[in-house]
């Protein structure tokens, strides 16, 4: 195993192992943890914004080296199609345009100082401003100076992909939101200016000292009072009215009913001329409760984003072809959604698919990155199956359309994850149906009550019952449960945990069993030479063969080659890629050929010795590689992928818990097996060689298995859409595909196992969280109700705990430290002076 | 206390110039973002 050190990357400040990016140019030596970051702190110093450095707040955790290609904007060109900036941008009065977008990577006040002063640095850009929070950018530009490819084209040079927006609905999301909290504000000015005249009625004004002046405060406070429950109490009005309907008894009844009542018997007491009034409490109860559904509407919203983005890439127009393959074939432009089954459509370079379908005429290259996540270009043919959203990348193709709108397979995905949104946390459903049962019980309770104190004592009937109306608070089952949900999944949020709906958590809770993919989560992620037998050389200078590939064990050849090279150029000719079998060229003139055993074996027999070494690695779970050189065989490289360390501590925290681990991948069997071996992972629980469809059927048949399973399934998100959809709560982790994004009920923006670890954690916490709350609450009520009803307290004092009850469990509802915020951030800025001195001299890479 | 009768109605009318003042801030949108204004702050404008 090579040496490798640990460095912090010039750009992100993050610390990495490996190799560093070469830097050609040297005053000082620059080391890189990836391409990207090499790419952006270049274009940074080229554009003259340097100043991002003293701006930019510190990441935290591990570098995440990014692909070069990934900062290529070539597939934006709809951006300037007419028809999308019709339906998404809008046309203001000076002649600019302006658009909102989803700017992904950004995340610190360097990021949005960069991106504002684009004005600067594009001409034709008018402004850019960001929101940090929801990750979007409002652009505003002048058409006839500059495209909107071009302006996200720049953005993309430091790292920061636009993606467009579903107007209508983010639009739709915000007035709403907006409304609300317009109803929360007049609520709140109505519930101060009430408590503050209510001060004088503590004061002891009353019908006696200033009949004027009483009559005056109580008016006044029933105007304003009714204004509030017209304005805020509407809102619960109208939901316990429409849960009333349909025979269930949700939150809102007993909460509408605590307001009603109290208005209704202050309203009556100014009217008969005696007793007490409770506005205050009122108003401020309404405020306060209103307030917990405006921030509960806010957290959704968010949420929402993420399954739209992915519907926004798929194109609004496409491009008909009429009398296909006759003397007069045509093109039309029509809308997307105008598209049938059956119709031709042509698809330009740098198009999207605008639907599923079959290529019926043309032969070119494909990118299914929106779908699959794999960046690399797929060769297509007539034939081949398209779906809607793969991007066209060289010569036009031609498809007979299979599908359409909502039938394509991202049309499905979306239909699904709509549904889901509607689902309920089971625990949210089971506070509604508690407080059906409890308001019965209450009211139960205030009519006994009533009845019994009219014989004891007619006189304080009304005031107990009023008493024990609005002390018995259901807000822990109403509010705080979902606030407590919500809180939570917003921490972790923060931590890189993204969850898509509440009853995530829940189910998590409740979790049986846990699949992993192998590759990125329990293990690396990228493999490495691990063992040599035979010619080191040789198969350094044959590596060379790898240069231009993207194969996944490229990398590790390329990089072990460096190390081993003893400096000689190598002249690689005639490379040819032999998929699922090897690469063969000519090197140094002569013809070198590397790959799987099996196939270097009919080549170039191997020994027995070589055999046996290879058997015997591929048995520790290695792949081994085999290089011939002129017929011979030289060498046998073995590469693994060697497990992380945490991962062990983690399975091990799961079996003790009693969750069943299960290891599905992808991988040689081989490999999986010696990995699950290492893990402690059950022989019957592990399978390799398995193919997405394979993945999707065991966590079906596990499913069916016993009626209380859970499965949770983990995966890089990669190939993983319809096993990550059908487990009960699917986790994609290291962000992979937008599909698989989107099937998955979290995803995790770092890879490692150890992020999953802590969503298990973190969700224990909020759980108990919501259990602590639901006991305090009970207990409140119980002895609440309890003494009110026996006329131990007054509606004044019952006016002051419940509020203070509702405080309590809102309040430890927000202060949960369910996903604490874990100190392990680098010094903000890598200065010369803090850099750490390698410890290994990188090695000029070898010219191929 | 006579003075109350004048002072609680402009009280009023003052509050209720508060909330239009506010209604008209949501819809221009002022509250949508209240994380990043807070940061802009920061930069230096070189010009």
């Amino acid at each position: 195993m090579s040496q490798l050190s640990s460095q912090i990357c010039d750009h992100c400040g993050l610390r990495f192992t490996g190799r560093s990016r070469p830097e050609e140019e040297e005053p000082q030596r620059l080391h890189f943890c990836c391409a990207g970051c090499q790419a952006v702190y270049h274009a940074l110093h080229g554009a003259g914004l340097e100043d991002f450095y003293a701006l930019r707040q510190s990441w935290s955790g591990q570098a995440r080296p990014v692909d070069a290609k990934t900062l290529d904007a070539e597939d934006r060109q709809f951006l300037d199609d007419p028809t999308f900036l019709e339906e998404n941008s809008e046309l203001l009065e000076d002649g600019t345009r302006r658009i909102d977008l989803h700017l992904e990577g950004v995340h610190c006040a360097g990021c949005i100082w960069l991106v504002e002063r684009m004005p600067r640095h594009v001409d034709g850009a008018v402004e850019a401003r960001l929101e940090l929070t929801r990750q979007r950018v409002s652009l505003r530009w002048n058409p006839d100076r500059v495209g909107l490819s071009q302006m996200a084209k720049w953005l993309s040079k430091f790292g920061f992909m636009a993606n467009p927006l579903q107007a209508e609905n983010v639009e739709a999301r915000r007035l709403s939101s907006n409304k609300m909290l317009i109803r929360v504000g007049i609520c709140w000015a109505i519930a101060a200016n009430v408590m503050l005249l209510t001060i004088a009625l503590y004061a002891g004004l009353d019908a006696v000292s200033d009949p004027g002046l009483y009559a005056a405060i109580l008016w006044t406070t029933l105007g304003l009072s009714t204004i509030s429950l017209a304005v805020g109490g509407s809102v619960f009005f109208r939901r316990a009215w429409t849960t009333m309907r349909m025979a269930r008894l949700s939150m809102d009844v007993p909460i509408s009913l605590g307001i009603l009542v109290g208005w209704g018997h202050s309203a009556w007491v100014i009217f008969i001329g005696h007793g007490e009034v409770w506005f205050d409490s009122i108003t401020v109860l309404i405020a306060a409760l209103l307030t917990a559904r405006y921030l509960q509407i806010r957290g959704n919203s968010m949420a929402a984003d993420a399954a739209e983005r992915l519907v926004a890439l798929l194109p609004r127009t496409a491009r008909r072809v009429l009398n296909f393959g006759g003397a007069e074939e045509s093109v039309e432009t029509v809308a997307a959604d105008a598209l049938q089954v059956g119709d031709r459509v042509e698809v330009r370079s740098g198009d999207v698919v605008p639907a599923d379908g079959c290529v019926i005429r043309g032969v070119g290259q494909v990118s299914r990155a929106v779908l699959t996540g794999e960046s690399r270009p797929e060769s297509v043919a007539p034939g081949t199956l398209l779906e809607a959203g793969t991007t066209n990348l060289a010569s036009p193709i031609y498809v007979d359309v299979t599908a359409t709108g909502e039938a394509t397979r991202v049309g499905r995905l979306m239909a699904w994850v709509h549904s889901r949104r509607e689902h309920r946390a089971p625990i949210v459903q089971l506070a509604d149906r508690l407080g059906g049962y409890f308001i019965a019980l209450v009211l139960l309770a205030a009519l006994a009550t009533a009845i019994a104190w009219s014989f004891i004592d007619p006189s304080r009937a009304v005031a107990n019952v009023v008493a024990l109306l609005v002390i018995a608070c259901p807000c822990a089952l109403g509010m705080a449960t979902p606030l407590a949900l919500t809180v939570g999944v917003g921490q972790a949020a923060r931590r890189g945990i993204h969850v898509k709906h509440d009853d995530v958590i829940e189910a998590l809770q409740a979790m049986t069993d846990i699949v992993f993919d192998k590759t990125g989560t329990l293990t690396e992620g990228r493999p490495s030479v691990v063992d040599v037998f035979g010619d080191r050389s040789a198969a350094a200078r044959a590596s060379a063969l790898e240069t231009r590939s993207s194969h996944p064990l490229a990398r590790a050849l390329l990089d072990w080659a460096r190390d081993h090279n003893d400096h000689a150029q190598t002249l690689v000719e005639d490379v040819e890629e032999v998929p699922g079998a090897g690469i063969k060229g000519l090197v140094d003139g002569r013809p070198v050929a590397l790959g799987r055993l099996s196939w270097i074996d009919e080549m170039a027999p191997l020994s027995p010795a070589a055999r046996s070494w290879a058997e015997s690695r591929a048995a520790d779970g290695l792949t081994p590689v085999a290089v011939a050189v002129d017929g011979e065989i030289k060498s046998v490289l073995a590469l693994g992928d060697s497990l992380r360390p945490e991962a062990l501590d983690v399975v091990r925290g799961l079996s003790e818990r009693g969750v069943a681990v299960h290891l599905l991948s992808g991988d040689h069997p081989q490999v999986v097996d010696a990995a699950a071996q290492r893990l402690g992972i059950d022989a019957s629980r592990s399978l390799g060689g398995v193919t997405p469809e394979d993945k999707l059927r065991y966590i079906e048949d596990l499913q069916q298995s016993r009626p209380d399973v859970r499965v949770a399934m983990v995966g890089d998100g990669v190939n993983d859409a319809a096993a990550l959809q059908a487990a009960t709560v699917g986790i994609a982790v290291k962000g992979g595909a937008e599909a698989s994004l989107v099937a998955a009920d979290v995803f995790i923006v770092q890879s490692g196992v150890a992020p999953v670890e802590e969503l298990l954690t973190g969700t224990r916490r909020v759980m108990g969280v919501v259990h602590r709350n639901l006991i305090g609450s009970g207990i409140y009520n119980v002895f609440g109700i309890t003494l009110a009803a026996f006329g131990f307290i007054s509606p004044l004092a019952a006016a002051i705990l419940m509020p203070i009850s509702s405080l309590g469990v809102v309040a430890s509802s927000l202060a949960q430290r369910s996903f604490a915020e874990e100190d392990e951030t680098l010094p903000a800025s890598p200065q010369p002076a803090l850099r750490e001195l390698p410890t290994t001299t990188t090695v000029p890479e070898p010219t191929p | 206390m006579t003075i109350l009768y004048l002072l609680i109605p402009i009280a009023m009318v003052m509050a209720a110039a508060a909330v239009i003042a506010f209604i008209w801030a949501v819809r221009r949108g002022q509250f949508d973002d209240l994380d990043t204004p807070a940061v802009r702050m920061l930069f230096d404008d070189e010009d």
